[in-house]
């Protein structure tokens, strides 16, 4: 292990200004979030007319965007509080990175439920009058409570590097100052204030877990407590949850290699962080799997006339190629290639985990889509645009607007706070080196 | 001469050969099967209904769209009361229209014709049927006993009819339940038949009222003829309006006890945790600014 100094490990996790391609990459980033907000003002003013919902398919990519977004914040969970608690220290160097993820992915997916709501005037209705028994106000609840949840689990890791921040002012622009002064100046690094944060730490650790469980139980159940083909399911809760650890966790290994590169992080992000959380990704693969061979073996085995259409239009249909496109690129390949030691090196783990993610989206439209295009009385008299549902350009630019909003928020935090937390990584290669003088010391 | 002759064969063969061509693609049209019967609902509404079937591999099967015209005592334009096309299930409904009552009162028989018209797969055919005009006159007593008469038209006089199998039935939603054990009875001598009604503890509307029908199904002569009585023998049906009960389907504020309890304790466990954090926020502040 290499023997690094505090100045050292300090200078090289110091967020640092955007180059040319930080540069380039907000400014795309930026752009199509402009074009997607162009797009929702069309939606406003238009209607959702403007979308290609209708009658039957009245949930688009809009919810498939939102479930997407609910899953990949799953990590947050997985990584900081499952793993801390745990005391797997390999993951110190991934836990922002998880908890940025999470914060981003389940601020858009509360903004995409507001995009899908023709008339978001109308927001306040479901305070005034939610009904508890619904599944929707559960998910509003939840996804409230989660994002709170993550915000504290990202916050109070981030104090003693504020502290550090502060410090190096002359690393960092007044603005940047200004604000490291109003969220952390107050952090003196006390015993009191370090045992606080502990505890709270250990807290939200234990806290955030059944709450992750939760939202995306809750999420599932959306679908789950109807009665359609595709969706009348008790498998949906765990086959939700396993699907959000894995689109995660393939999250976190693109972030990983993309900070990596950028920010030449080869010491604190290793070779050895890739192959650990490539066996995890391997892991969550193989579990979602089998969820998945539940969900769909079972009812085709049983082949109920009313999921016959939906489950022949998934296999071998109007969606075969997205549904199996869908199983190969977010598990299968990644299964291939994490199973073998050379796959888990860098490059190849981040091809995986973009498999995961890509595939991890197209599973959601899986999800969504299809069941509703298969309602149980048949569609008649209807016109030709409602049996089919492709999205329109508005949908495609208001979601890739949403997911490069979610990215702008990590790449933003990037650059303002440290992606890897200074304070942890500097007491770990302190503890690191003291061991292995001790070991030394021992031999001699 | 031998020429002239040997021409005028081929021709006869040639006219022969085609009006046999002719004559087989006429008779590729199947046969088509028609059945008339007659309705007489609670005296008031009477109604043909005309029933189209073919032979398929030794099975009738029923035949949908093809037009029937109906008519009165005789197939000419002045008689015609109607047309009507078959459903998916074969049968073709009229409704005796207003226009036929001059000819309707003119007898206490009459005949009715239904004629199908020829398609491009069916021969037209006909069926007709005689009836005689006839009522059923429901009468009831406190002990729960139905006596109906069946009368026919004689003339201008309604004559009792002996032999004639009728049922006493209650009307539900999806069928007639018979009022006890017996299923037909037979008029007697004044055309009445007698019954008791045993069906204790039946569901009626909400003032416990049920609908009685004599009926008398698929006579040659009579039709099929109803009449129903609205008698209060059922059981009152309570409507419990669930609209203000605690349920999961119900309005907001009206949530089960049990999934309000669950739901306000996890939120006020798992907020309470997260306003207890964010004091604890607070005091790393205070800790800090003393230290300052």
């Amino acid at each position: 292990m290499e023997n690094l100094d505090k100045q050292k490990i300090t200078s090289d996790l110091l967020p640092a200004k955007f180059g040319k391609r930080g540069t380039i990459w907000v400014a795309i980033l930026l752009a199509f979030c402009a074009i997607g907000l162009f797009a929702y003002v069309r939606q406003l003013t238009k209607g959702l007319i403007v979308t290609s919902m209708r009658d039957y398919v009245s949930w688009g990519i809009y919810i498939s965007n939102f479930v997407f977004f609910v899953a990949i914040s799953l990590v947050g969970s997985l990584i900081t509080a499952i793993f801390r608690l745990n005391n797997v220290h390999w993951s110190t160097p991934l836990t922002r990175i998880a908890e940025i993820i999470a914060v981003s992915a389940i601020t858009f997916a509360a903004i995409i439920i507001v995009v899908d709501m023709g008339r978001p005037d109308r927001f306040y209705n479901l305070f005034l009058h939610g009904r508890l028994q619904s599944p929707i106000i559960w998910d509003v609840i939840v996804i409230t409570t989660y994002f709170f949840i993550s915000l504290l689990l990202l916050y109070f890791p981030l104090l003693p590097d504020l502290q550090i921040l502060i410090k190096f002012k002359d690393k960092t622009n007044r603005t940047l100052y200004r604000l490291y002064c109003f969220l952390g100046s107050f952090w003196k690094n006390t015993p009191q204030q370090i045992n606080i944060s502990a505890k709270a730490l250990n807290i939200l650790s234990i806290t955030i877990i059944p709450v992750a469980f939760a939202i995306h139980t809750v999420t599932s159940w959306l679908f789950a407590t109807t009665y359609r083909p595709g969706w009348d399911s008790t498998n949906f809760g765990a086959y939700f949850i396993s699907g959000a650890f894995l689109v995660g966790a393939g999250a976190v290994l693109v972030a990983m290699y993309v900070f990596r590169k950028e920010y030449q992080l080869e010491r604190y992000i290793t070779e050895v962080h890739f192959d650990k959380m490539g066996k995890v990704v391997v892991m969550l693969a193989l579990l979602y799997l089998y969820f998945n061979v539940n969900e769909f073996l079972v009812p085709a085995f049983k082949m109920k006339k009313p999921e016959e259409d939906h489950l022949k239009g998934l296999f071998n249909g109007e969606f075969a190629f997205v549904f199996w496109f869908a199983i190969i690129t977010s598990m299968i390949l990644p299964i291939i290639i994490l199973l073998f030691k050379k796959g888990r090196k860098p490059f190849p783990a981040f091809v995986a985990g973009i498999l995961v993610v890509i595939g991890s989206w197209f599973k959601r439209y899986i999800i969504v889509t299809p069941t509703l295009l298969h309602p149980f009385l048949p569609m008649y008299d209807v016109p030709q645009s409602y049996r089919h549902y492709f999205p329109s350009w508005e949908e495609w630019a208001i979601a890739i607007g949403s997911l490069a909003g979610a990215l702008l928020i990590i790449t933003i935090f990037a650059r303002i706070f440290p992606i890897i937390p200074i304070q942890e990584t500097i007491e770990e290669f302190e503890e690191k080196s003291d061991l292995s003088l001790k070991n030394k010391q021992n031999v001699s | 001469m031998m020429k002239r002759n040997i021409y005028l064969f081929w021709l006869i063969l040639l006219l022969l050969i085609t009006s046999a061509q002719i004559s087989k693609g006429q008779s590729s049209k199947r046969e088509l099967s028609v059945n008339l019967s007659y309705f007489n609902q609670n005296n008031s509404i009477q109604y043909l209904s005309a029933q189209t079937k073919t032979k398929v591999d030794g099975k009738f099967q029923n035949v949908a769209g093809i037009p029937i015209t109906f008519y009165i005592n005789s197939e000419i334009p002045n008689n015609l009361i109607g047309k009507a096309i078959t459903n998916e299930n074969g049968y073709a409904i009229l409704f005796i229209p207003p226009a036929a009552q001059q000819i309707w009162k003119q007898n206490a028989k009459q005949t009715f014709l239904a004629v199908s018209a020829s398609t491009p797969q069916f021969e037209s055919n006909n069926a007709s049927t005689e009836i005689t005009k006839a009522k059923i006159v429901i009468d009831t007593g406190t002990d729960k006993t139905i006596t109906a008469t069946f009368l026919a038209l004689n003339d201008s006089t309604w004559q009792p009819i002996k032999s004639i199998d009728m049922k006493l039935a209650i009307k539900r939603f999806d069928g007639d339940l018979d009022i006890n054990e017996t299923p037909t009875y037979t008029t007697d001598s004044l055309g009445q038949i007698s019954g008791v009604y045993k069906r204790d503890n039946l569901p009626g509307d909400s003032k416990g009222n049920i609908v009685l029908v004599a009926k008398v199904e698929d006579n040659d002569q009579f039709g099929n003829l109803s009449s129903e009585k609205i008698v209060p023998w059922g059981t009152i049906l309570k409507y419990n309006s669930q609209f203000d009960k605690r349920t999961l389907f119900a309005r907001s504020g009206r949530a089960p006890i049990w999934l309000e309890l669950i739901a306000y304790s996890i939120m006020i466990s798992v907020w309470g945790i997260i306003i207890f954090l964010i004091l604890q926020i607070r005091k790393v502040i205070k800790l800090g600014k003393n230290v300052g």
